[in-house]
């Protein structure tokens, strides 16, 4: 089911948690809503599910405009993000709470219910009450009871936000592939930037009740279009440049870095004299010394090294006194740099992203 | 469809407020109004608290009540501690069975205490006789010494309970963490545990405190020509020479202040004072060398056996040969209670058919206030809130007075109807109800209701087949509570019942009054076993410990 959403505002009291929210979000799609804490992801999503109705702005289920349908009859499925699993019912009687309440034959119940219980896994645990389950297990009966009914879409609220690291990744994994093997259009809530983008078709990133960017997974980490999005997505240099030359025909625009000469790739010519450019640490390399040729090449003070195994963080005191985050990965290629010690760093020019300021 | 949901609540949230007006602000303001008038010009007047203020004879009612229950707090704050430090701290023999024994006097009526007290040190006593034989005189029971007995052995459990919830509920690391910073054991327990203990030892004095003024039997019962409050507001109300309701209201009021100001200090102060935390470690318990073991264990042993005796009296009583008002110890009859059973039944029936009715209305209102209280807030709700204190301030007797001084006239008459007295009884024990529905109602997060909604159930729909099982134990708990509470109460009912509904409550009163002590217990024996069968149900089905309701 397609979903659309149109100018959704929603105010509480002085606070306006959705700011003309608009949405398209493609039947069959995993679609996430991602930003901090307080930003109205879950508001959005209680206005799919019913639970709060929008001041102004339309809600459309395929072409069904749907901002009068009480949340009962809308036939989405939630997963919340403390399972809200009911507490007196066994699992079974908790996934087949929804089928009942469609008054379906008892015979189609039991067969649906055990369907769903061996998607996720938990057939033989149909008898356990909820008290006597894992938060993991929990988890999955929340789930298979959000997906018996045969939902028009999938809302999960921060669903892994109660579960440990480990069972966090293998869980989203699991449910990205029910979602893909059932091709169920889902909206997924998180604060998580990497559970995000290792499960989603496509991310909203919210920031103060307003969509800052909607994108696939590698357009929001590659292509930022603003410093909310590049900070809010991964660990970010970000850095002034003052453009002083562009050359068409090779998109190559030449630029001051702090008195240094920056080379960078530029499809069009920027608009501003100053543009803010965004480096991710792990694209600066790390450079023997000065002697290497290339452009782009700059050279700082270690503030500090932490070595984690697979690479070694550094922060760097260069172009005056920013301090520039480098990832180095597979760190025995090179020496390992001390606090203090003197470092050469290049990136290529197609690498840094122009934000618009 | 949203909107039409929303009126449907407010149809119950008008209704609960009606049933709070009608029952207990319209007759608390009658009998107000009715203190400020002269009775029989009817002219506005202050004649009556001009009275209660300068006459010896109201003023010494004033200081009774004042002295009974100051006292009864204080020695009820000396057992209470030390009781409650006890057996939180260290380890005795069968400490279980005591704490679980020390808390049943909260639940056993206090008139059968005094009963019991009487029979034992009365006049006639079976221990003043005894100890007469060996030359010794105790100081009479009647009067305030009396009074001051019983309420200290059934109301100290209240400081225990709260100390003992107080103590647990501090970290062990908190202690620690003070000994490690230097402080020597005893500092450590002066400037640690003790200002931490401190909110819950104000919070059980006020209770003590509180239940001691307001109460009625014990009063009337063992203070003979000692009178306090409520005593003097129910003769005045039920005076043979015709009632003086403006000076029953003026009386009244002096009690309602008394006890709201209590109430209140109680809700506001004590409540903010108190310090939460997750306990992730409660406090280690220790075991103390033999001797100082023993010496504890007698202590707390002592006082459980001395605060349950009464009711074995009572029980032994029941069973024993008796002509009048003279009981023969020792040689035993059934002849009581087969009469109870047999000859007058009644009150037996009575009393278990309105607690009944009391409490299946206390349960739907519960229910009800629970949901609006904590699912609802709102301004609206807020001040339903606070306006369920009303009927725990009102003491029973002056409910009694208003409810019978408001409904014996005008459109609406109750007065004389068994109704009077379950609504009377509704009103004042459905805070048991609405503590414990809505205490576990805070527990189940509102979204388990939106997952029924979510899964294409109706919001009421939803509430009565998710969240309504999810809560059956906590009212099952409200509800026993409730039940029993009203079995054994006498103070409204006293006032309100007539001939027919006469209450096993009642008939145990009238009995030890005219000195039949073989049938008051008798029906005292029936009454106890009613409200100790459920609440043992209660701990073993349902795990749940009464005092979690108190």
């Amino acid at each position: 089911m397609r979903v659309r959403l149109n100018g959704i505002t929603k105010t509480f009291g002085s606070l306006k948690a959705l700011d003309r929210v608009s949405l398209l979000i493609e039947e069959g799609k995993f679609f996430t809503l991602l930003g901090p804490s307080g930003c109205g992801k879950t508001t959005l999503l209680r206005v799919i599910a019913g639970f709060a109705s929008p001041d102004s702005g339309e809600i459309f289920f395929g072409d069904q405009r749907i901002n009068h349908i009480p949340p009962y009859k809308r036939e989405t499925g939630m997963v919340f993000q403390n399972y809200a699993l009911f507490p007196h019912l066994d699992v079974f009687g908790n996934v087949a709470y929804g089928l009942r309440a469609r008054r379906i034959p008892k015979e189609e119940i039991r067969s649906r219910v055990h369907q769903v219980l061996k998607k996720v896994q938990l057939e033989s645990l149909s008898r356990r009450f909820p008290g006597q389950l894992s938060g993991g297990q929990q988890q999955r009966v929340a789930l298979a009871r959000a997906l018996v009914i045969h939902p028009r879409v999938l809302l999960m609220d921060e669903p892994l936000s109660n579960l440990d690291a480990k069972l966090r990744v293998a869980m989203r994994q699991e449910i990205r592939k029910i979602q893909r093997d059932l091709g169920i259009t889902t909206v997924y809530v998180t604060h998580d930037q990497e559970e995000a983008m290792a499960v989603s078709d496509s991310i909203a990133i919210f920031n103060h009740g307003a969509i800052e960017q909607v994108g696939t997974p590698s357009e929001i980490y590659f292509r930022p279009q603003n410093r909310f999005v590049a900070e809010f997505t991964g660990t970010s240099n970000l850095m002034e440049v003052k453009v002083t030359a562009y050359d068409e025909e090779a998109s190559l625009l030449t630029g001051d870095l702090k008195g240094n000469r920056v080379f960078l790739r530029c499809t069009q010519k920027p608009a501003g004299e100053t543009l803010t450019i965004l480096l991710r640490p792990e694209w600066i390399k790390i450079a023997r010394d000065e002697e290497e040729p290339s452009t782009n090449l700059f050279h700082g003070q270690v503030v500090s090294s932490t070595f984690v195994g697979f690479m070694v963080k550094y922060q760097v005191k260069a172009f005056g006194d920013q301090v520039l985050a480098i990832e180095v990965q597979d760190p025995q290629e090179h020496e390992i740099k001390k606090e203090g010690d003197l470092i050469y760093f290049r990136f290529h020019a197609n690498r840094p992203v122009v934000i618009a300021s | 469809m949203m909107r039409r949901y929303f009126t449907l609540w407010n149809v119950i949230l008008l209704s609960v407020f009606a049933v709070l007006f009608f029952l207990v602000i319209y007759p608390m303001f009658s009998i107000f109004y009715a203190s400020f008038q002269d009775p029989e010009t009817g002219q506005a007047s202050l004649e009556s608290y001009q009275k209660i203020f300068r006459l010896p004879y109201y003023l010494r009612c004033l200081r009774n009540s004042l002295w009974v229950s100051g006292l009864s707090t204080l020695l009820s704050l000396m057992i209470g501690i030390p009781f409650g430090f006890f057996t939180s701290r260290y380890h005795l023999p069968g400490k279980s069975l005591i704490k679980t024994l020390a808390t049943l006097p909260l639940i056993l009526p206090t008139f059968i205490g005094a009963e019991a007290w009487i029979l034992l040190l009365g006049r006639n006593g079976w221990l003043s006789n005894l100890l007469k034989q060996v030359g010794i005189t105790l100081p009479s029971i009647y009067g305030w010494q009396g009074i001051v007995l019983v309420f200290t052995l059934q109301f100290f459990p209240f400081v225990f309970l709260m100390v003992s919830a107080s103590i647990n509920s501090i970290d062990r690391s908190l202690e620690e963490s003070a000994g490690n910073l230097g402080a020597h054991p005893w500092r450590v327990f002066r400037t640690v545990t003790l200002p931490i203990v401190t909110p819950s030892v104000v919070a059980g004095a006020l209770v003590v405190f509180y239940m001691s003024i307001e109460n009625f039997g014990v009063p009337q019962l063992i203070g003979e020509d000692y009178r306090v409050l409520a005593v003097q507001a129910y003769n005045e109300f039920i005076s043979e020479m015709g009632g003086n309701p403006s000076m029953a209201g003026a009386l009244s009021t002096v009690l309602v202040l008394i006890t709201f100001l209590v109430t209140f200090v109680q809700k506001y102060w004590v409540e903010r004072k108190s310090y939460s935390m997750s306990s992730l470690r409660p406090p280690e318990i220790k075991r103390l060398k033999p001797f100082p073991t023993f010496c504890v264990w007698l202590f707390c042993a002592a006082i459980v056996f001395i605060a349950l005796s009464p009711f074995l009296v009572i029980l032994l009583s029941s069973i024993t040969k008796n002509q009048g008002p003279v009981m023969y110890f020792g040689q035993f009859s059934l002849k009581n209670l087969t009469q109870a059973f047999r000859i007058a039944p009644r009150p037996i029936f009575n009393s278990f058919f309105l607690s009944t009715v009391a409490t299946l209305i206390g349960i739907v209102f519960g229910l009800a206030v629970s949901y609006l209280v904590v699912r609802r807030r709102g301004p609206v709700t807020y001040l339903l809130d606070l306006l369920m204190i009303l009927p725990l301030v009102v003491a029973g007797t002056v409910l009694g007075i208003a409810l019978a001084a408001t409904y014996n006239k005008g459109r609406i008459v109750l007065t004389g109807t068994w109704m009077i007295l379950v609504l009377a009884y509704f009103i004042r024990k459905v805070p048991f109800s609405i503590k414990t529905t809505s205490s576990i109602l805070q527990q189940i997060d509102a979204s388990v209701e939106e997952a029924s909604i979510n899964l294409g159930v109706p919001p009421v729909r939803s509430f009565l087949k998710v969240v309504v099982p999810a809560m059956l134990p906590g009212i099952a708990a409200g509800a026993i509570m409730m039940w029993v509470t009203t079995l054994a109460e006498l103070s409204s009912t006293i006032i309100l019942y007539y001939g027919p509904w006469t209450t096993m409550t009642v008939q145990i009163f009238q009995y030890v009054g005219s000195g039949d002590f073989g049938p008051a217990s008798a029906y005292g024996t029936i009454l106890i076993l009613s409200v100790l069968i459920p609440l043992f149900f209660l701990h073993r089905f349902l795990g749940r410990d009464v005092t979690a309701t108190l």
